[in-house]
Parts: C-alpha cells; structure tokens; sequence
C-alpha cells in the first residue's frame, strides 16, 4: 500500500493560500474552513462530511481538526483495502468485474471486516 | 437538520476514484459492488469513531484527538494503516502551520496596507474575520465544535 504522502500532495507546491473562500463556519459545522482549505490537497475525503458522520454518536461532543482528517485519511485507506481484498475473488471467479459478492465474500472471510457484517443492504 | 447515519454518504465519485486507484487497469466494478463499497466506508466511519472516542473518555477528555484515532486502528486490528497515518498527520500539520503563517502575513501586510489610509475595501473583510477565528484556535489540534 504505497499511499506516501507526496502521491497525494499533487497540486504540488507552493501555491499556498489559494484558499479561495474560507467560508466561516456559522456553527452548522457543514462547510467549514477545513472542507475548503484541506479538501484539494491530502484528504480525498471531505472532512465536513466525514464531521458529520463523527457527530451522529451522541456520545461525541468535541473532535480535533486532526483527528477528522486522520479518520477521513483512514477511510480512504480502508476504501483501499476492501477494494484489493474483494479483487482476489472476482479474479477466483475469472472477472474482471468487482460484483457484489465479491465484497460479502472479503467481509466474511477477513477478520478486519467483520464490523461489516450485518451492516450492508 | 436531522440526519440519520444511513443518510450520511461519502461522495460517489471520490469513493470511485480511490477504488480505481486501487486497483489494476482493466478492472471494473459493478453498481452495486461500489454502492456497498461506500456503505461499508460510512461504517468505518462510525465505528472507528465509537471506538476513538472511548478511548478520549478513558483518558477523561472531551475532545477527540488523533492519538485517540490511532489508538482505535489497533484496536480495530487495522495497524497497518498506522504507518501511512502517522505521515499523513505530519503532513497535514505542516500545511496546517504553513497556512496559518500564510494568513498571519496576509494580516500583516493587510495592516501595512491598510495604515496608509487605503481605502480600497474589496479585499475580503470576511477573510480578515476568518483569521480571527485562526488565531484564537489552539495551535495543536484545533478544535472543531461537534456539539450535539
């Protein structure tokens, strides 16, 4: 899994603040600042959805901008992996084509993703 | 606005293309492969934020941090994601500090322009009150309100 940062800092440079429009967060926690300043550069994720994803457990009151990126980043790593694990079978199958059940075999067989089970439609 | 965690999705096309990224050339995926592929990434989601968050409540804070993040990776038996983490955090705290340093010197230069009595308003008022914001924030781990 070669997810090197610099891979994924490609609008590589200097051009700093291109922040076009730090919108002010007026307490919705929609669209802050991080969506629009982090979003282009080491996340793929957005953060303000994936926030809003965090707040939905009552039992969260306060994240760190850091710790939305990290689980954003983490996301995208996991999107990753389930993709590469579930291959292994559409190749069993002789596909070239991810199916379905290509992703209910990887959840069952891998112990990392047995979170998953009973979760999906 | 009260959105159920069902309702809650990942952009299609950003899942879509981390997929295709991860895979070889010449592999497709179907409809429905990918529609589970971003459930199953919403899950994650929740999941390892219960489980972050349960370790920032041993540690008796109120707020999430990265560490907790990290903490819940292993739990989650997911430690191979650790490595390319920890780089990515390094990574992102130096465009952190390299943006606030940005937009201290847009504030000073702002300053600089604005004493010789300039009168040229165009340039965003809203931005200058967004650096207020900036600045207040704590340098380590801002804080983002996730108030219920």
């Amino acid at each position: 899994m070669a997810t090197t940062v610099s891979e994924l800092d490609r609008s590589g440079a200097e051009d700093e603040p291109r922040s076009a429009e730090p919108e002010e967060d007026g307490g919705n926690g929609q669209a802050g600042p991080i969506a629009a300043a982090q979003q282009h550069r080491l996340a793929k994720l957005p953060l303000s959805r994936i926030k809003a994803l965090m707040k939905a457990d009552p039992d969260v009151s306060l994240a760190s901008q850091e710790s939305v990126f990290i689980i954003a980043k983490a996301t995208e790593l996991f999107v990753e992996m389930i993709a590469k694990d579930a291959l292994v079978y559409a190749q069993q199958g002789k596909r070239k084509t991810l199916q379905r059940k290509d992703l209910d075999n990887a959840i069952e067989a891998i112990d990392e993703f047995a979170f998953l089970e009973g979760t999906l439609d | 606005m009260a959105e159920k965690p069902e309702d809650l999705n990942l952009p299609n096309a950003v899942i879509t293309r981390i997929i295709k990224e991860a895979l070889p050339d010449g592999v497709n995926v179907s409809k429905e492969a990918r529609r589970a592929i971003s459930q199953a990434a919403s899950v994650f989601v929740l999941y390892a934020t219960s489980c972050a968050n349960n370790f920032a409540m041993k540690a008796k804070r109120k707020t999430l941090n990265a560490g907790d993040v990290m903490s819940a990776m292993e739990e989650m038996e997911f430690e191979r994601f650790l490595q390319p983490l920890r780089e990515a955090l390094e990574a992102y705290k130096k465009g952190q500090k390299g943006k606030k340093e940005a937009s201290e010197q847009k504030r000073k230069d702002k300053e600089k322009k604005n004493s010789p009595g300039e009168n040229d308003k165009s340039r965003d008022e809203e931005e200058d009150e967004h650096m207020d914001d900036e600045q207040e924030g704590e340098n380590e781990g801002e804080e983002e309100d996730v108030e219920n």
